[in-house]
């Protein structure tokens, strides 16, 4: 066990080490300094509260650049490994394909983590310096970015592992609309008096990740009360649900036939 | 060591095409401390064959069985052995001597044998200068240095080459056999596959023929060359200025020597006829 630990974290280590040099970290500068622009523009021209106006579109700018990042290094990543085949030497060592798959999932995770708290520090160090106010929730709100954006990584991920790149990014990018989207549909008429419609709608549901359960942008921007249990049952539903994909990564890659 | 054990293999690449053997009851085994070449056309099934046996993809039907020398299970037969793939894609951001360490860590190689290998080996392949550039500024020659040192790096029993030659100059080709003798002297087992007959007959002890998915020869290459010696000589002999040869049957080898100095002539050589490896496999094919 502390053998397949220490491989995982090797693999993890030097997909990290691969990505930094790969500069992929360059992309968050020209980021940031996009994010910057935007919450610049829409501060400037707000009368009334621009704090609340830079609040709003730097985390929803930041929500978006977050799971863009995640989609452009989760896509390649492992596809790319088994097309071009570096994978060969790596699973011809004593490394079993689940320290493979995990290792080189925490690598992208690291890399995906450390891009969203630059370019989060950028979003909030313009909201505080023009006397926007602290609230701790802002800090659940970045924090639940970060799990949204690896569970999109890990969705695309699992998709490139049995399908193209372009299918992938195209599946990811929809179950991502319809995961914020679905709260909503739940609240129109059609989905209250359409009992098959409530069976599609429910079924996607239960088996599709509820993005819109890890959105708190609208409880920090109205300064609306949120209790701890729904932050605690929104966190286990995030990473239970990173988990559950992440098996599933598992079981595909161990059944794959890498030719 | 390995043992193939009535492997097949079957592709199903198109759901409106027609399924496509690519390994049809192959059965061989790797014994130890021999250089064994695995020779075939492009499409033979060599590439097939050993990534079911590193088990990158798993055979239709039959086994692979991994004796005691290799640890006894699949599991533990990686410990043992050095794969190296053909066309050798590396993580190009990583450099020469980082890749290296990321694969020995994933072998257990200490940091200090770790450091006396590549001390040992760099200098021997050629690629010392290059250790410290990154991989995406290689050359294809250095590309299979730098994945052959990787390939080694945990001093495996077996090492497992696909078309490791393909695509090196004469210089290159020349250098990457010495060390394949040389790691072979030292008691390591190498299982290559080639399409380069010539390579293989150089310094191989035995020879696999794969056609079309099947064996069609096992055994040593003296065995092979010897069974297809046919009962003829050559005679090379100097007359009115000019060297000539003249195949004979080895029944008349006598008669015609003596005819040939009675007309003149002198002998200069009288061999066998011994086809090469090559002559054996364009008749095989």
């Amino acid at each position: 066990m502390t053998e397949a630990i220490y491989k995982i974290f090797t693999i993890a280590k030097y997909t990290f080490k691969e990505l930094v040099k790969s500069k992929v970290l360059l992309n968050v500068i020209f980021l940031g300094l996009g994010l910057l622009l935007v919450t610049f523009v829409a501060y400037s021209f707000t009368y009334g509260e621009p704090s609340k106006i830079a609040l709003d579109f730097g985390l929803g700018t930041l929500s978006l650049s977050s799971v863009a990042i995640a989609i452009f290094i989760g896509v390649g990543i492992l596809y790319k490994e088994i097309e071009s085949r570096t994978v060969y030497m790596i699973i011809s060592r004593p490394v079993p394909r689940f320290s493979f798959i995990i290792g080189k999932i925490l690598g992208l995770i690291g890399i995906l983590v450390i891009n969203i708290l630059i370019l989060a520090t950028i979003t909030l160090s313009l909201y505080f310096s023009i006397g926007g106010e602290f609230q701790s929730l802002i800090l659940w709100a970045v924090g639940f970015i970060i799990l949204e954006s690896v569970l999109v990584l890990l969705v695309v991920s699992v998709l490139s592992l049995i399908s193209t790149q372009t299918i992938s990014v195209i599946l990811t990018v929809i179950s991502y609309i319809c995961g914020h989207a679905i709260s909503g549909i739940k609240l129109t008429s059609t989905y209250k008096l359409n009992s098959s419609f409530q069976v599609l709608i429910d079924l996607y549901h239960f088996i599709l990740p509820g993005f819109y359960k890890l959105n708190l942008k609208d409880f920090v921007l109205y300064e609306q009360k949120v209790e701890y249990s729904y932050l605690f049952a929104s966190m286990t539903y995030g990473l239970l649900y990173s988990g559950f994909l992440i098996m599933l990564a598992i079981i595909i890659f161990d059944k794959k036939n890498l030719d | 060591m390995i043992e193939f054990c009535e492997i097949s293999k079957v592709f199903n690449t198109d759901l409106l095409k027609k399924n496509f053997q690519a390994l049809s009851n192959v059965s061989f085994s790797i014994p130890e401390g021999k250089i064994i070449g695995f020779l075939g056309a492009n499409g033979a099934g060599k590439t097939t064959s050993i990534k079911i046996a590193m088990d990158f993809i798993r055979p239709t039907s039959g086994d692979i069985l991994y004796d005691k020398s290799l640890g006894g299970s699949k599991k533990e037969a990686f410990k043992y052995i050095g794969y190296l793939p053909e066309r050798p894609f590396f993580y190009s951001h990583l450099t020469g001597r980082d890749f290296c360490k990321y694969l020995s860590q994933l072998s257990n190689v200490s940091n200090q044998l770790f450091k006396e290998r590549v001390n040992k080996w760099a200098p021997i392949f050629k690629i010392e200068h290059a250790l410290d550039r990154y991989i995406k500024n290689y050359s294809k020659g250095m590309l299979q240095r730098i994945g052959f040192l990787a390939t080694i790096i945990h001093d495996p029993k077996l090492i497992i080459l696909d078309e490791p030659l393909s695509g090196l100059d004469p210089i290159g080709r020349k250098e990457l056999k010495d060390v394949i003798v040389e790691l072979n002297k030292e008691g390591k087992t190498i299982f290559f596959s080639s399409h380069i007959i010539s390579d293989v007959e150089e310094i191989c002890d035995s020879v696999i023929f794969l056609k079309n998915g099947e064996i069609v020869f096992n055994g040593s290459v003296d065995q092979v060359i010897s069974a297809n010696i046919k009962p003829v000589t050559n005679i090379s002999y100097f007359k009115e200025n000019q060297v000539k040869t003249i195949k004979v049957d080895n029944n008349n080898k006598s008669n015609q020597i003596k005819r040939i100095i009675e007309d003149g002539g002198d002998i200069i050589s009288v061999q066998a006829d011994r086809p090469t490896l090559e002559q054996i496999f364009y008749n095989v094919k």
